[in-house]
């Protein structure tokens, strides 16, 4: 209890200054650009901003579809990342042919997947899962596919002598090991789906954060730019926490 | 849409496509899937969209899809998640004669429509006073790009396209490639000293950033073309009945927006139906405000030196005029442009006019909606004719 105490009044002492930080360099460029239109970058208007926000319902409407969107895409890319890494953990062989072709797909931006988004998909809709699964697969097809090469290989051969069959090694063994290393490749995932979202929706939807984001810029309406930059940042932080708390609980290593 | 309608709608889709045969779906005329740009440029094809024009004519049209850049609006077009678009005159050019994109312009979108935008306070108020400095286009194929730059030269300046590291002589004007909507914050910010643009930005950055209009475009060259509206050439050959409903609703959306302005920025506006999400006030300024006290004489910079053309700021004829294609493809090819612009010498402008441009439609469509009168600027006696006036 008192250990949880002293993380959260840390945790509270960082906001702070991150507040400070906020409202000083903010305060130092509206000063020296001589132009009001950066004042509403500042924390008492993105603060306002955030009160009209929370209750306008076309936010809440937003707030969905953009989860939506990165729930889909995520389980998509946790479908394939997580098949493709068990593959890849367990044959060398396959591991050696396609290391180099996915690094290098790796290390495409996500966001020049976009033109064949457009032209490869029927839907805008589907176009921004494929963009979400473009970003955010790669850490989780890592992870998982390092998970299974770190198993001790003496536990393999105990549960071979035991008789286990390839089935039940996977599952009594293998899968249970990966299993954190699987979790903190998703919670990377989650993190870079979340940042591919803004961007994603430029595309031609007609709702989400990203889209309300887009739209507070074509206006020049800053106060509003902050507010949902925050509740993107507060959303992003609770989905984080989740993944966190699943971390430590199926984390085997520490009990 | 939320997920469920969203799911639901993608599941009747499907069920509909495997249920069709395909006679009956050849028979069917396809739906109108309006994509556009959040500027005025797109309002015909919106408010036609609004006021169930598109309906009227017995057709199935989608709601219009927002796309934030002209470079995704093309790429969505080409993949066929829409069928009716508008973009700046040029682009089509490149897309037909660079690219081989089978497109077609079936009618001019609006006129004017765009100006040059200064900062308030560094004393630009001609085009002189752009030596050494910064200009944003909206795309190098603009009708933008080309006006600036005759702005530019007749001033003695030399247009450039420098990187950052270069130096901009006292003699040179600096031209930067900015999405619209980066703009005016680069403005406000000092990256750059003006931006020429569509509409609503320009009266954004008045509203906003006490930004200055050095000129409006339309008072350079007189109700010249900005945005067309172009359909594939595949569907304007293949399904003339759809083409001419398309462009028989857009004409009169076009004459509608001429007698209703404010109420078409009302419409327009994130107060009204949300397609445009600027404010009805920034809105207003762009269908209602172009009057010789706050831009013409006596005022620095003087943005309306025509006053007799009876110019407006944003203007509404959709014949497009041969003669505005041919000018403009001529002038393009003295325009300074990043990239490969060769096709402009290899291709004939005298076949560019006739084979780039679908006249039928729109001639019929211009007189089954009131004839020539309602529009701006048509000679009731040679509507199909007129002589480009360009003063800079």
């Amino acid at each position: 209890m008192r250990r949880w105490l002293y993380s959260f009044s840390s945790g509270f002492v960082g906001v702070i200054i991150l507040l400070m930080v906020w409202w000083g360099t903010g305060w130092l460029l509206v000063n020296f650009s001589h132009n009001g239109q950066f004042r509403d970058f500042l924390p008492i208007p993105a603060l306002k901003a955030m009160g009209r926000l929370v209750e306008d319902p076309v936010f809440w409407s937003s707030v969905k579809v953009s989860l939506a969107r990165v729930g889909i895409g995520l389980m998509m890319a946790f479908i394939f990342g997580f098949s493709s890494g068990i593959v890849l953990g367990i044959s060398r062989q396959i591991r050696r042919f396609t290391t180099l072709p996915m690094q290098f797909v790796r290390m495409i931006s996500p966001l020049s997947w976009m033109p064949i988004a457009i032209l490869f998909f029927p839907s805008f809709e589907y176009a921004i899962y494929f963009l979400i699964l473009m970003a955010s697969v790669w850490p989780i097809i890592h992870n998982t596919s390092q998970g299974i090469q770190d198993v001790e290989p003496s536990w393999i051969d105990m549960a071979r002598i035991q008789g286990a069959s390839k089935f039940q090694l996977l599952v009594k063994v293998l899968l249970p090991f990966t299993l954190p290393y699987m979790l903190t490749g998703l919670r990377l995932a989650l993190g870079i789906a979340w940042i591919i979202l803004v961007p994603a929706e430029y595309l031609g939807i007609n709702s989400g954060l990203g889209y309300l984001i887009n739209d507070a810029r074509d206006t020049m309406e800053y106060d509003r730019l902050m507010a949902l930059v925050i509740s993107i940042g507060i959303l992003g932080f609770c989905l984080d926490s989740i993944f966190r708390f699943l971390t430590q609980y199926f984390n085997w290593r520490k009990k | 849409m939320n997920r469920r309608d969203f799911i639901k709608r993608s599941l009747s889709a499907a069920a509909v496509g495997t249920l069709m045969s395909p006679y009956t779906r050849a028979k069917q005329s396809e739906t109108v899937r309006v994509g556009y740009l959040p500027i005025t440029d797109a309002a015909p094809l919106l408010i036609a969209h609004a006021n169930e024009f598109y309906k009227d004519e017995g057709l199935n049209a989608e709601p219009p899809g927002l796309i934030r850049s002209w470079s995704a609006l093309v790429e969505s077009f080409l993949a066929r998640k829409f069928n009716v678009v508008h973009l700046l005159l040029p682009i089509p050019i490149w897309m037909r004669y660079k690219d081989k994109i089978p497109v077609k312009v079936v009618a001019w979108d609006h006129l004017n429509g765009s100006a040059l935008t200064v900062k308030g306070d560094q004393g630009i108020h001609e085009f002189k006073d752009l030596g050494g400095k910064q200009v944003a286009v909206p795309y190098w194929y603009s009708m933008h790009n080309v006006i600036l730059q005759m702005g530019i030269k007749k001033a003695g300046l030399k247009p450039v396209i420098k990187t950052h590291s270069e130096k901009i002589k006292k003699d040179e004007a600096n031209l930067v490639l900015l999405p619209p909507p980066e703009m005016p914050p680069a403005l406000a910010s000092g990256q750059i000293d003006g931006y020429i643009v569509a509409e609503p930005f320009n009266a954004l950055g008045e509203l906003k950033l006490k930004a200055r209009i050095l000129r409006f475009t339309g008072d350079m060259w007189k109700n010249h073309p900005c945005c067309v509206v172009v359909m594939h050439e595949k569907t304007v050959d293949s399904d003339p009945v759809f083409t001419q409903k398309v462009v028989n609703a857009v004409v009169r959306a076009q004459k509608w927006i001429l007698q209703n302005p404010a109420k078409t920025a009302g419409i327009l506006s994130k107060e009204g139906k949300g397609y445009l999400p600027m404010s009805k006030e920034t809105l207003d300024r762009v269908f209602l405000k172009y009057d010789t006290k706050t831009y013409g004489k006596g005022n620095l910079p003087q943005a309306i030196r025509h006053p007799e053309w009876n110019a407006s700021r944003i203007g509404f004829q959709p014949y497009p005029y041969p003669t505005a294609t041919r000018f403009i493809f001529d002038r393009l090819r003295e325009t300074l442009v990043q990239g490969d612009n060769r096709f402009l010498k290899q291709v004939n402008p005298d076949f560019v006019v006739k084979d780039l441009v679908s006249y039928d439609y729109v001639k019929k469509a211009v007189l089954e909606t009131g004839g020539p009168s309602v529009f701006t600027d048509m000679k009731i006696d040679s509507p199909w004719d007129r002589e480009e006036v360009v003063e800079i």
